[in-house]
């Protein structure tokens, strides 16, 4: 520590990102200072509720034993609405649960998942604190020195901003401009309490599983979709949408979302049941084209959601094990790194190493295919109609399948040029 | 240089009750917090002791529960932090925790000055306070929404029905306050930081000259339920802003709230 600093490590934020940070500098003996906004770690962030278990395997293999899970995701599963009607896929795989348990992924409640991450880098000897709000950096020759907040200031040798999307501190230190209406989605959830017998003859479970579901053309036709994560006695069911495009709608957020909950492939699974929790948030929805040009400063590192490590491929959402890589990246970099001035770099190193970096450039693809208007709401449509098609019988003369098909694609509203367009898009950019 | 000691209470937050179907309380989920009326308590001691130059402290009477109360309260200014620990606290009636506090407090010494709040924000049985300058021995004043000490004597604005009254007690005193008093902030970064450093104490209640016997409550609780208050669906008439206006205040007036 400098003469000046009162602490190796300020992480700001205790979120997956941050704690990962401060859990493995205060295992390796740094001074570590972890501050929080909400009342408790976890209090703050609005998450659909899935963590893949390789991820907390990485940060301390010893963790997976006693983490605190919802359910161990056995059916990963999509469904597709138009109107009221929908197709839901159920993919089951028994190595989805058994065997390598680091190649698996749980079902969590932040509230309680960040809280005990936050007990375990206590443990470890960092200090976490609660309700206090980091407002500004402290800056000196271009180099961050320390944080703000309230009255007080604290020095550090670095700054770890995990603060998340729309930080505060990567706006302070001239990382990122005020957030841009195009890279941002309104997410929107609810927590619904059922007992968990309920849940699990629902979803057709065994004890401790869980399903994760991806769910297309709930959004009427906006750039977006939800999501339906069974915990051990709950279900968090939720949608993100592009903010710009609701307003061009004129559609209330939350009527879209009353309509989903409504659905009629969606209400028995939520029935009697208690919503306990509602909350929005943004999320970030640009994924690599999203993230900061630099994730670093001197004296400071952006990790998690603050660095725009999101990555969307419409079958499935990725933050969280993002958000516990970074944090484990940069702390690699931190206790690696003896030159303070290196650490950056050292981080995006580290970023790269850990494979975080590749796998947001790879994500490109799935943010162009998402681009597509048509995801939304044309493309659900078909894959409704054609199954319409096929399961009607109604003692006429079936029509070929083919005729079938193309009349499917008419009332669709697209044409198969655009289809093959589209098609075409969606191979090249996976 | 003598102590000003700040009571307080380590209560579930009710934020976090659940209200089942059947009318039960269910407190399984609920968090622990400092009552709410007690951190007025506890800036109230802290402001006293900077005025007389004397020594902010806190005490409580709560199971191991609440040691998790302990940071919180340094955090809001005093210098140390008591801690009667015992689980008889979880079942406690007014006369019981007045009795271990009561204790606490003698084993602590050299005292100028008690500050309560008048109730807690689960029970609000406004007993504590009374209880334990009664068994010290020491004037009780309730009420308080001002203090101000003159020499040896401490002036106790009481917030009444209709009225402020003044009145004088001799030194050391209990006093009750109300949450008027004064506003506690939200505790900084290093005022949290500084409270991991203060030195806290933990009292076994033998350590207090007690049996286990002398902390049984005499009151019991026998139920706990929710009761529904139905909303009294008044729609205002009138033709014009003014006239819903004068209908509101009147009906106001009429339910005895302003």
């Amino acid at each position: 520590m400098g003469e000046e600093s009162q602490f190796d490590a300020i992480v700001v934020g205790a979120g997956p990102a941050g704690l990962a940070c401060a859990y493995l500098l205060a295992k390796a003996g740094k001074a570590v200072l972890v501050i929080e906004r909400g009342d408790a770690p976890g209090a703050k962030n609005v998450t659909g509720g899935r963590i893949y278990a390789y991820a907390l395997n990485l940060l301390d293999k010893d963790l997976l034993d006693d983490a605190a899970w919802e359910r161990k995701v056995s059916h990963e599963e999509i469904m597709i609405i138009d109107g009221n009607r929908s197709i839901t896929m159920d993919y089951h795989d028994p190595s989805l649960t058994e065997g390598d348990e680091s190649l698996q992924s749980y079902t969590i409640l932040r509230a309680v998942f960040d809280q005990w991450l936050a007990d375990k880098a206590e443990e470890m000897g960092a200090m976490v604190v609660c309700g206090i709000r980091v407002d500004d950096l402290i800056q000196r020759e271009g180099r961050v020195v320390g944080v703000i907040a309230g009255e007080d200031e604290m020095y550090a040798e670095i700054v770890i901003a995990a603060d998340g999307v729309n930080s505060l501190m990567a706006q302070k230190a001239g990382l990122i401009s005020d957030i841009k209406k195009e890279t941002v989605g309104v997410g929107v959830k609810e927590v619904i309490e059922l007992p968990a017998k309920t849940i699990e003859e629902r979803f057709k479970l065994n004890q401790n599983q869980g399903s994760a579901r991806m769910i297309l053309g709930c959004t009427q036709g906006i750039h977006g979709g939800g999501f339906l994560y069974t915990n051990q006695e709950s279900i968090s069911l939720g949608c993100v949408f592009m903010p710009q495009e609701i307003v061009q709608h004129g559609k209330q957020v939350h009527d879209i979302f009353q309509e989903l909950k409504m659905h009629p492939a969606v209400y028995p699974l939520i029935q009697d049941g208690e919503t306990v929790e509602y909350s929005a948030h943004l999320v970030s929805e640009a994924g690599y084209r999203g993230m900061p040009a630099k994730l670093y400063k001197e004296g400071l590192l952006l990790v998690g959601d603050s660095a725009g490590l999101v990555i969307n491929t419409g079958y499935s959402i990725r933050g969280m094990d993002l958000a516990l890589l970074s944090g484990i990246a940069a702390a690699r970099a931190i206790l690696g790194e003896s030159d303070l001035s290196q650490i950056g770099p050292a981080y995006l190193a580290e970023l790269e190493k850990i494979c975080l970096l590749p796998t947001m450039r790879l994500s490109v693809g799935y943010n162009q295919l998402l681009d597509i208007p048509r995801i939304y709401s044309n493309y659900p449509q078909l894959a409704i109609g054609v199954m319409q098609r096929l399961y009607k019988v109604d003692g006429q003369i079936p029509q070929n399948l083919k005729k079938q098909v193309m009349e499917a694609i008419n009332e669709s509203g697209l044409t198969v040029w655009q289809m093959l367009k589209d098609g075409l898009k969606g191979v090249r950019s996976i | 240089m003598s102590r000003i000691i700040a009571c307080y209470k380590w209560v579930a937050d009710e934020a976090d009750l659940k209200i089942n179907p059947d009318m039960s309380v269910d407190l399984s989920k609920a968090k622990g917090k400092i009552s709410d009326y007690d951190k007025n308590a506890i800036e109230a001691a802290v402001q006293m002791a900077k005025i007389t130059g004397d020594e902010a402290v806190t005490l409580t009477y709560g199971s191991k529960k609440a040691k998790l109360s302990l940071k919180d309260a340094l955090s809001r200014g005093p210098s140390e932090g008591f801690w009667v620990n015992s689980e008889k606290a979880e079942q406690a009636d007014g006369a019981a925790s007045s009795k271990a506090l009561a204790a606490a407090i003698d084993k602590i010494g050299d005292y100028k000055l008690i500050i309560c709040a008048e109730g807690a924000s689960d029970t609000f049985a406004r007993q504590v306070g009374p209880s334990v300058a009664a068994r010290l021995g020491i004037p009780c004043v309730s009420s308080a929404i001002k203090l101000e000490l003159c020499e040896n004597e401490l002036k106790i604005s009481r917030k009444l029905e209709d009225g402020i009254e003044i009145v004088a007690a001799q030194l050391p005193a209990v006093v009750c306050i109300l949450p008027e008093i004064n506003r506690p902030p939200i505790p900084g970064l290093k005022s949290v930081l500084d409270a991991g450093k203060k030195t806290t104490r933990e009292y076994k209640i033998e350590e207090l000259g007690l049996l286990e016997s002398d902390l049984s409550a005499r009151t019991e609780t026998i139920d706990f339920k929710a009761y529904v208050m139905n909303r009294k669906n008044i729609v205002l008439d009138g033709e014009t802003a003014a006239d819903k206006v004068k209908a509101l205040v009147g009906s106001l007036k009429k339910e005895g709230i302003i």
